[in-house]
């Protein structure tokens, strides 16, 4: 292969950021646009104060440029995530999350943290769910076998992360067996 | 690790010599041993390159005496805390300790128990390995010392090549995750 052996295990987080910009995110419009047509489809048309659902990437170049609000997700709040982090952390699983929420929260977080009630709180509570989280993740590879590894609810950042030393791992296992 | 006729690694792990101890006598064969014998004679104990041992066992002329890396110190060692062998000693540097099983498990009549011998220690050990991965991902660039004490320092130098890979693509996968936090902590945007 013509990647370099860095690239070559798993896609790297900013491109799993790119990936989640496609999602959709609620808007409040500042500036009024006809419906538009973009390669992924078309958007709009804006009517400020109608609120709009447009791509994350398009949002945050728009509130960039001060034109628009960003409407927060559900999962986007203080209680929802503090509820998260109970059952995180008092169950075995892995609570359900949105698939792409560390990347999603991370740009919200970044560019429309004026437009979310409580940033730093979400900040720190991201944080302990992640560390809840890895620290499953850890008790997963004590149970880890040569076909199967049962961690459902992981999030795709997550997934990444272990990824390339999982399959390695598993793929060592399935060769130490008698007559593999 | 694998039996690809290119695999550079399955080479690797093929070199090493293992003991055989013969049923019966060869004519004009002395000279594998190194010595000046003439003759293999019966019972006479001799170190073979591996590829000459799937031969020689698999026609019965010989049986394979299992290597002290894989002996019942080892083994019982492993048993009481896999973590404190050190794995990368038994075979040499940049030996690979689970390849080398692998190789002398398909010689033996009873492979599970050997499977399951180099399968738990994988495991047990798997989890430290990646522990100290993350940990020493989670230092950065400039704190190089491992402050984790002995222990951990000659579990590290115990690594078998296959743990070592192991490590670095841990490593290599936290230290990318750590960057893309702390960048757009940043505030790039």
């Amino acid at each position: 292969m013509s990647l370099p052996p860095s690239l070559r295990a798993s896609v790297t987080p900013p491109e799993l950021e790119l990936i989640a910009c496609q999602d959709l995110v609620e808007i409040i419009p500042l500036i009024s646009m006809e419906k538009t047509a973009f390669i992924s489809g078309a958007y709009g048309p804006l009517r400020p104060p109608h609120r709009a659902k447009i791509p994350i990437w398009m949002a945050v170049n728009l509130k960039q440029k001060k034109k628009c609000h960003i409407v927060a997700p559900v999962w986007l709040t203080v209680e929802y995530l503090q509820d998260k982090l109970v059952q995180e952390t008092t169950q075995a699983e892995f609570t359900k999350l949105p698939f792409r929420f560390a990347e999603i929260s991370r740009v919200l977080l970044d560019v429309a943290a004026d437009d979310l009630q409580n940033a730093d709180k979400l900040r720190t509570l991201l944080k302990d769910l992640r560390e809840a989280r890895q620290a499953k993740a850890r008790k997963g590879l004590e149970g880890l076998e040569h076909s199967t590894l049962g961690l459902s609810n992981l999030s795709a950042m997550e997934i990444n992360e272990i990824r390339p030393f999982f399959i390695q791992a598993t793929a060592v296992l399935g060769h130490l067996r008698p007559g593999a | 690790m694998d039996e690809d006729y290119f695999s550079i690694d399955a080479i690797l792990a093929e070199n090493q010599k293992v003991g055989c101890r013969f049923k019966v006598d060869i004519a004009d064969m002395g000279h594998l041993g190194g010595g000046g014998e003439r003759d293999i004679t019966r019972s006479s104990t001799l170190q073979l390159p591996i590829w000459l041992v799937y031969t020689v066992v698999l026609s019965d002329w010989a049986d394979m005496i299992i290597p002290p890396a894989f002996g019942s110190k080892v083994r019982n060692a492993l048993k009481a805390e896999p973590c404190s062998v050190r794995l990368s000693s038994l075979v040499g540097a940049g030996g690979l300790w689970y390849g080398f099983g692998k190789t002398i498990m398909e010689l033996l009549d009873k492979k599970d128990e050997m499977s399951e011998m180099l399968t738990n220690t994988f495991r047990k050990r798997l989890v430290e390995v990646i522990d100290q991965a993350q940990h020493f991902a989670a230092l950065g660039p400039a704190g190089g010392v491992g402050p984790s004490g002995d222990s951990a320092q000659s579990f590290r130098e115990g690594l078998d090549a296959t743990e070592r890979e192991l490590f670095a693509l841990a490593q290599e996968g936290s230290k990318r995750m750590k960057r893309w936090y702390e960048e757009s902590e940043k505030g790039r945007r």
